[in-house]
């Protein structure tokens, strides 16, 4: 068995135990679930270690790694063509990082999971199966298997938000579902039509393995989404056409402005430990599957769109942040702050350059720590008085000093302090972005500049949360019963947060340790899009 | 190896004052570490002023194929402004040690105070551009934290988030500095980039094209690299237009504001200009030597109305950048960083005695229980006699401040003005007004801190019991007064050639003539002037005063020249104000369009749903009736009654018969 299916499916393992489990059981269900994040913490450590980071991937199918490919449906489908599914999982340095911050995070939605008290059995097979399904998408390389998991994470969250959420959870539970399943119903489209378009060059059969979907050799001359064959869909060239389905499904999830929507609603609603992962993950999902499907399988496309991909990325920036500004509740301005961040994810890869992917890249897994950090953190202030409107306190720190000092970490941290891996990454997708210029001639400089206002801006909404909420004399609107209540944070609060923040920390100081494992890997995505 | 030993020992003095300070409350740990700071920067200074420079670097990362590195990078510059700082600060950590002694939280006061000292040392010493900005940042960071040390206190929460805020502004001018000489050289290391052959200085600029090493920009953003890197500066090192969060930071706790916000942390954006120094054009020089100007003149004008001792002094800082700023855009960085170093020793002193005075009232007032307002110099007088030793050290810094003769502000501003003069007599257009507004800017000084020290020290004594400060925060007063005469600088006190700091640079021998003479004696004769008019003013007869509180230009000064009121009307409110239109946007517009599908789908749906409920259920419904009315109707047929059925046969043939004849 190897290493990566083992990651992917311990998780499931965990869930069927949660499941057969009797219900007299059931306040042991967490510790299951503890115990299989913390084996998939351990196995993704192992992978960061033995993964070499001298080899790309990416386009080449020799140099993936922990590669497993099992020849998993093969149908006679009439004639002399088969139907060919491969279960094929590998990763490169694209997906390497994602596998250890999903495992992280995971690690510690279950660690405040703990405040979940109705239902227990649903909701830790429901958690596991999403982990199952994250780490899925992170390592399928057949685009069969990736379409299964990625459908797959949709379920779990879709009832975890609707029947463990707040009030107007089912609204929001279903505006997410729509949302996602609007973009992937296309995806399915493109699917199909990439595997009537392209040939495994040693069998000849059809196939979805991606791998072969980057290699314009591997199309049948004349099929739809062969590269010259000049095709027509809705009077646009089918590629890109194609690029544009498969970019507006992921942007979804990025999110990009204006299919946003969905994650402040998502976010309000869902209990903390989704929050979590909706943050930490599901957003990165968006941002991989635009480097891994929409880059790398349609390259010129995304090269003809640099401009407006680079635009979308500073208007999610701009706009994102003075949302944010504009929030009264806590948990709505950490979600507004995560459209912006994740602007510059775009903006990164938009440059096509080293500096930019890399910084994407990095803005990907230090967003992931530091969200979850701050939705974290919200949630202890939401599960000691349940409410999290920000003029309703004042002065926090002098009667919680150790959460105050967590949340300026996190806070500094995602205003971009450096030595916090936020300032790297949003340092070098805009350094990117702006050298993209003088390189390939992509985006305009312009556009650097502008979302480097998103860092004052960032700075504003950030600062001033913290001087309303935080500082001055203490003042709660609950008044005595919520100051009995508002306790410092927990040991396990701590166990939790202290992992994330020094991650942030490491990753800022030392961002070699992210950039070395997905250099090589960058470099040829870069060769791959923009030879 | 030395130096970075001296930049991290106050992170490790922060971090062990943070972990271990719960019995002797962290004032051992901080100024031990102080001491060893200062002991190393003075070896380090010792051996390396006037040698080669050392570089010494460590890869960092890889990003692609450019490798960026960390290192330090000791010469000239970066020592002086290592030993300086470590100096300063060390006498600043034992005036804490008595002025914070009382404060329940002194602990995170030293771990702060620790941080800043490491970021504001490391920036010094940093070799590459991006490890400038980390470490700037940084420092901005710790002054954030210690304006906002007293963070109950509304208007010191506000002041530091303003602070930061402005910073931030600057910072967007450094980052967009950073990617434009990143895209041009693809490095951004100090040496590679401004050595003396380096690759700005050799990259040639032809015909409106800037050729770097491994591009070409169009000219226009060689200027505008110069200009952003001016506008990160700006912000630091307040200057117009980012000057306002200077003023305000003085909330935080006087010892803070002596070091950070007056002899260092704001000396750091003079410090960047001259590191970047040979980028800069003449239109991006000119720049500089306007805003400098401008700035020192405006900020003299303000100092002069306002009655918080700490509020002159800040806007005298924020004059006296504008001195050094000027002194770079003429091109004689030496004399701008002769004049830091000066400023560095007296302005930290008028700051330590402020404090000083400040702290004694405090108490007194505590005592009282008087609400009176400690620091406002219209409640002072006569501390002269209960304050004697603080009444000569503030003095000696007024004068070095004022530029007298004998002290070291008369060298450093000599200096100053003396270039100022030179490079004005080659200016031909409106530009040659600069250096004669930097003289009347001098008068301006020498008016206003007299009348801080008049204020103060003169006239009748309001309160009895107060007495001098405790000696602690005595004796770095006294050491710096020292600092504040010429013998530090210069064995000469009227040459400011002769000064070692200036001879330590790289001197353009500044073709001064006759402006050597008279500049000097024109600044020394103006400066007494003004000391007179300031003792008419408010020494001699502090009743009769000509200066009312009533006047158009007394008000303009005293708000700042309304910069905070047009700042908060053109920039704060319409900024929330957008967001909040945009979230409402984000609402109504956006979510209305995703909530109207939604809404479209569930109308279409509900269409759908009659139709099947009414059309196409009805009709299978219907077939389903018929069918069963039919049935309903023929099962009446059987019956089980014979006599029925005998009755139907006969019926049946009866009905036959008739339709066979008669039919």
């Amino acid at each position: 068995m190897n290493l990566l299916s083992v990651l992917v499916f311990s998780p499931l393992v965990a869930g069927l135990i949660v499941l057969v489990l009797p219900a007299s059981l059931q306040s042991r269900y967490k510790y299951v679930a503890l115990a299989a994040t913390i084996l998939q913490v351990l196995l993704s450590v192992l992978v960061w270690v033995r993964f070499n980071p001298s080899l790309g991937g990416v386009n080449n199918e020799h140099t993936l790694q922990f590669a497993e490919k099992l020849s998993w449906i093969q149908l006679n489908v009439g004639g002399d063509s088969r139907l060919q599914i491969d279960y094929f999982l590998a990763i490169d340095g694209l997906s390497m990082p994602f596998l250890l911050l999903t495992s992280l995070v995971m690690f510690v939605a279950v660690l405040s999971s703990w405040e979940i008290t109705t239902n227990l059995k649903g909701y830790f097979a429901l958690f596991m199966l999403l982990d199952t399904a994250v780490m899925g998408v992170f390592t399928a390389m057949d685009f069969f298997l990736f379409y299964l998991f990625y459908e797959l994470m949709l379920l779990p969250i879709y009832f975890l938000i609707g029947m463990w959420g707040g009030v107007k959870r089912e609204y929001a539970a279903i505006k997410f579902f729509l949302y996602t399943l609007f973009g992937s119903v296309f995806m399915l489209l493109i699917m199909v039509g990439l595997y009537f378009s392209v040939q495994d060059p040693l069998t000849g059969d059809h196939t979805f393995n991606m791998v072969h979907m980057m290699n314009p050799a591997n199309y049948v001359d004349g099929s739809l989404f062969a590269k010259f064959s000049g095709q027509l869909l809705l009077g646009i060239p089918a590629r890109s056409l194609a690029f544009i389905v498969l970019f507006v499904a992921f942007a979804i999830k990025v999110p990009i402005v204006p299919l946003h929507t969905w994650l402040p609603d998502a976010h309000v609603e869902a209990p903390t430990p989704v929050s979590i992962v909706l943050a930490g993950i599901l957003l990165k999902v968006g941002g991989y599957g635009v480097i891994r499907i929409c880059y790398s399988i349609f390259p010129e496309a995304a090269l003809g769109y640099a401009w407006w991909i680079g635009l979308i990325g500073v208007v999610s920036i701009i706009y994102g942040a003075l949302n944010a500004l504009a929030q009264r509740d806590l948990k709505r301005l950490v979600a507004y702050s995560s459209v912006s961040h994740m602007g510059f994810v775009l903006l990164g890869i938009a440059s096509v350059t080293a500096e930019g992917i890399s910084g994407a890249m990095m803005q990907m897994i230090s967003h992931g720590f530091l969200s979850v950090m701050l939705f974290f953190l919200v949630g202890v202030i939401y599960t000691r008085v349940h409410d999290r409107e920000i003029a309703n306190f004042r002065g926090l720190s002098q009667l919680m000093p150790q959460y105050t000092f967590f949340i300026m970490v996190a806070f500094f941290a995602s205003l971009g302090l450096p030595g916090f891996s936020a300032f790297i990454a949003e340092a070098f997708s805009l350094t990117g972005a702006f050298k993209s210029a003088g390189v390939n001639g992509l985006i305009p400089r312009w556009m650097a500049l502008g979302g480097s206002v998103g860092i004052l801006l960032s700075a504003a909404y950030l600062l001033w949360t913290l001087q309303r909420m935080f500082f001055g004399q203490l003042r709660l609107s609950g008044g005595e019963p919520w100051r009995l209540l508002l306790t410092d944070v927990t040991i396990r609060e701590k166990i939790a947060l202290v992992p994330l923040a020094a991650m942030a920390l490491l990753l800022g100081i030392l961002p070699g340790v992210v950039f070395t494992q997905i250099n090589t890997s960058v470099l040829d995505l870069v060769k791959l899009v923009n030879p | 190896m030395l130096a970075c030993g001296a930049a991290v020992i106050p992170l490790l003095g922060a971090i062990a004052t943070y972990t271990f300070s719960k019995r002797n409350r962290g004032s051992g740990i901080a100024i031990a570490g102080s001491v060893l700071t200062f002991v190393l920067s003075a070896l380090v200074f010792y051996t390396t002023w006037d040698h080669t420079a050392i570089h010494r670097q460590i890869s960092w990362f890889t990003i692609g194929d450019l490798t960026f590195t960390a290192g330090v990078l000791l010469n000239n510059l970066s020592v002086l402004m290592l030993f300086l700082i470590s100096g300063i600060s060390l006498l600043v950590h034992i005036y804490s040690a008595a002025y914070m002694k009382l404060d329940p939280r002194l602990p995170v006061y030293w771990t702060c105070l620790g941080l800043f000292c490491f970021s504001m040392m490391a920036l010094v010493v940093a070799d590459s551009l991006l490890l400038i900005y980390l470490f700037w940042e940084l420092v901005g960071f710790s002054s954030y934290l210690l304006i906002g040390f007293w963070n109950t206190r509304q208007a010191a929460v506000l002041a530091n988030k303003k602070a930061f805020i402005i910073n931030r502004i600057g910072d967007i001018g450094f980052l967009a500095g950073i990617m434009v000489l990143f895209s041009q050289y693809h490095t951004l290391d100090l040496v590679t980039l401004f050595s003396d052959h380096g690759l700005v200085a050799s990259s040639p600029r032809i015909g409106g094209v800037w050729v770097g090493a491994t591009g070409q920009l169009s000219q226009a953003w060689l200027t505008i690299a110069g200009a952003v890197f001016f506008f990160g500066a700006m912000a630091k090192s307040a200057q117009f237009p980012l000057h306002t969060w200077l003023p305000d930071a003085m909330e935080g706790p006087t010892p803070v504001s002596s070091l950070i916000h007056a002899a260092t942390m704001v000396a750091a954006g003079v410090f960047l200009l001259v590191r970047v120094f040979p980028l800069f054009d003449q239109t991006v020089l000119l720049l500089i030597a306007s805003i400098g100007t401008f700035t020192a003149f405006m900020a003299a004008t303000i100092a002069l109305a306002q009655h918080d001792i700490k509020k002159i002094l800040a806007w005298s800082t924020i004059s006296q950048l504008g001195y050094m700023i000027a002194a770079i855009g003429m091109g004689s960085p030496e004399s701008a960083m002769f004049h830091l170093a000066t400023h560095a020793f007296f302005k930290c002193l008028l700051f330590l005695s402020a404090g000083a005075v400040i702290h004694e009232l405090q108490h007194h007032y505590a005592k009282s229980g008087d609400t009176t307002d400690p620091q406002d110099i219209r409640n002072m007088g006569g501390l002269r006699k209960k304050m004697p030793v603080t009444f000569i050290v503030m003095t000696i810094a007024a004068l070095a401040l004022a530029g007298f003769p004998g002290t070291s502000g008369f060298l450093s501003k000599d200096a100053v003005l003396v270039s100022a003069f030179g490079w004005g007599a080659a200016e031909q257009n409106v530009f040659s007004v600069i250096p004669y507004l930097l003289f009347v800017t001098s008068l301006l000084t020498a008016f206003y801190v007299a009348r801080l020290i008049f204020k103060v020290f003169f006239g009748p004594a309001g309160q009895e019991e107060l007495h001098e400060a405790p000696a602690p925060m005595r004796w770095p007063m006294i050491v710096l007064a020292l600092c504040c005469l010429f013998p530090l600088f210069s064995v000469n006190p009227v040459s400011f050639e002769s000064a070692w700091i200036m001879a330590g640079f790289y001197l353009n021998a500044v073709e001064a003539g006759a402006y050597h003479t008279y500049v000097p004696v024109l600044v020394s004769l103006g400066g007494t002037a003004a000391v007179f008019f300031a003792w008419f003013c408010y020494g001699r007869n502090r009743s009769g005063n000509i200066f009312t509180d009533k006047g158009m230009l007394y008000r303009f000064a005293l708000n700042g020249w309304y910069f905070d009121k047009l700042y908060l009307a053109v920039f704060v409110k319409p900024v929330v104000l957008l967001s909040r239109i945009l979230f409402g946007f984000d609402k109504k517009v956006v979510d209305g369009l995703v909530n109207a599908v939604g809404s479209l789908g569930l109308s279409l749906s509900a269409v759908s749903r009659w139709t099947d409920r009414y059309l196409v259920d009805a009709a299978v419904n219907g077939l389903g009736s018929i069918s069963k009315t039919i049935g309903n109707f023929t099962r009446n047929f059987q019956n089980g009654r014979v006599q029925y059925y005998l009755l139907a046969t006969v019926a049946g043939v009866l009905l036959f018969f008739m339709f066979t004849y008669f039919l």
